[in-house]
């Protein structure tokens, strides 16, 4: 079955996310859609250990899509794609945090980039030691999303120097440990996302707050994150088609003549090539989405990464220009060109990923390209 | 080293040719990178079915195919003690 076939219908009538407004934040999202238990619902079985559900996540991604900005989509979609899986693999403190979030109650943040080392994960720099049952976190992370709204963190930093993979470890830290400190970071394009820097001096906790276990915090990363950029394609999918559709009602009313702008054909042409675009990028997901989904397949999600982000600056760019003035408008597609260069960033850039596909695609056997 | 071992560890050693697979074979030396290895250890927790505890978490485990052989072996071994016990 397609994974888009079942992405109708969206919020029902009457529902609370319904009613909630258009500029609604990410934090007010997250507690409606638990209490309308619609978080649970994109996993498989409502759990979060089996994997997400790519059908049910599609569908909640298009419906917020359609009625909420950027930001707050964004902090919506990155701890269901990777935070409430990575805490399904704890006990204690994560098992109780994820209930929570789950039901809405709070919203847990993923830190992983580094104050400097950026998306080059094995250079972070945020420590933490252990001493008896109890561990203490340093360090900082910048344009974390939720940072300013969440309750917790899971924060990725290293018990060990080095580079190597099992030298990092996942910590849940309470947003109101003492040590913990947020500010709001220096953007105008992601409102209602929360995003911001944490800092982390001296938080001392009991280690249970460590998740996963220790050393399979770059593990646990690169097994969720797949997700998340499954997450991205899907919703970019979504993104470009709705674009589409309000820039051709856009062309087919503004008058040029003695008719409308749809009717030139250098302008239509100019829609369909978008077009082409988006549905190329609908079919790769297609084909990729069981790939990530049920075998984490690395080299998939890494494609329909780089895919999500070439088509969504393609199609963006091609319909801000077809929109004119039109485009301008707050919410509109060149506004909506600056946040979709989030695609080609977030979650590991769009070179980032390239690198990965290359270097599996060329050690693969024949015939077996991702 | 066992030989369902052997075929789970061989794909992820690009530069291994047509040398026979040792325990002394060093696995970085062979193509294993970062990206690699943590994409073996799903495979090793997927493919065989044992979960390598958190004190084999480290580099010297992942060093040679000896060494990592060893940690599967243990973490196979006190899997079934864990199930006879139970």
């Amino acid at each position: 079955m397609s994974v888009f076939a079942v992405r109708e219908p969206a919020t029902a009538a009457g529902s609370r996310l319904g009613a909630l407004p258009a500029d609604a934040s990410g934090a007010d999202l997250w507690r409606v859609l638990g209490a309308e238990n619609r978080l649970a619902g994109v996993y498989r079985g409502d759990d979060p250990r089996r994997g997400v559900d790519p059908a049910a996540l599609g569908a909640l991604l298009t419906d917020l899509d359609r009625r909420f900005g950027v930001g707050s989509t964004l902090a919506v979609t990155v701890p269901l794609a990777t935070c409430l899986p990575l805490l399904a693999s704890g006990t204690g403190p994560a098992a109780r945090t994820l209930a929570d979030s789950l039901d809405g109650r709070t919203v847990v943040a993923l830190a992983a980039t580094d104050q400097d080392s950026g998306c080059d994960l094995a250079a972070l720099d945020t420590r933490v030691s252990f001493d008896g049952d109890h561990l203490r976190l340093d360090g900082a992370k910048r344009w974390i999303t939720n940072a300013t709204t969440c309750g917790a963190a899971l924060v990725l930093a290293r018990h060990r120097p080095g580079p190597h993979f099992t030298n990092f470890t996942w910590v849940l830290v309470p947003a109101d440990a003492p040590g913990v400190s947020a500010r709001p970071a220096g953007t105008e394009l992601f409102d209602g996302s929360g995003t911001g820097h944490l800092a982390f001096d001296g938080v001392r906790l009991t280690r249970d707050h460590v998740v996963g276990g220790t050393g399979r915090g770059l593990s646990g990363f690169a097994a969720h994150i797949a997700t998340e950029r499954l997450a991205g394609a899907l919703w970019a999918v979504a993104l470009c088609e709705r674009v589409l559709r309000e820039t051709a009602g856009h062309l087919k009313g503004r008058r040029h003549g003695d008719g409308v702008l749809w009717e030139r054909e250098g302008i239509r042409q100019r829609w369909a090539g978008a077009l082409l675009r988006s549905r190329q990028h609908r079919a790769l997901t297609e084909s990729l989405t069981e790939a990530v989904a049920v075998r984490r397949d690395t080299s998939s999600a890494a494609l329909l990464k780089a895919s999500a982000a070439e088509t969504v600056e393609h199609v963006l760019d091609v319909c801000a220009h077809l929109q004119g003035a039109h485009g301008f408008r707050t919410g509109g597609p060149q506004q909506l060109r600056a946040q979709g260069a989030l695609f080609g960033i977030g979650g590991g850039t769009t070179e980032v990923v390239l690198s990965i596909v290359a270097e599996t695609a060329a050690d693969g056997p024949a015939g077996e390209l991702p | 080293m066992n030989q369902s071992f052997i075929d789970l560890l061989t794909p992820f050693l690009p530069n291994l040719g047509d040398r026979p697979l040792t325990e002394d074979s060093r696995l970085h030396d062979l193509g294993m990178n970062s990206m690699k290895a943590i994409d073996l250890l799903f495979a090793i927790e997927d493919g065989l079915g044992v979960s390598l505890p958190d004190e084999d978490l480290n580099d010297t485990t992942f060093a040679t195919a000896g060494s990592l052989w060893a940690a599967v072996r243990r973490a196979g071994a006190a899997e079934e003690d864990h199930r006879a016990a139970a």
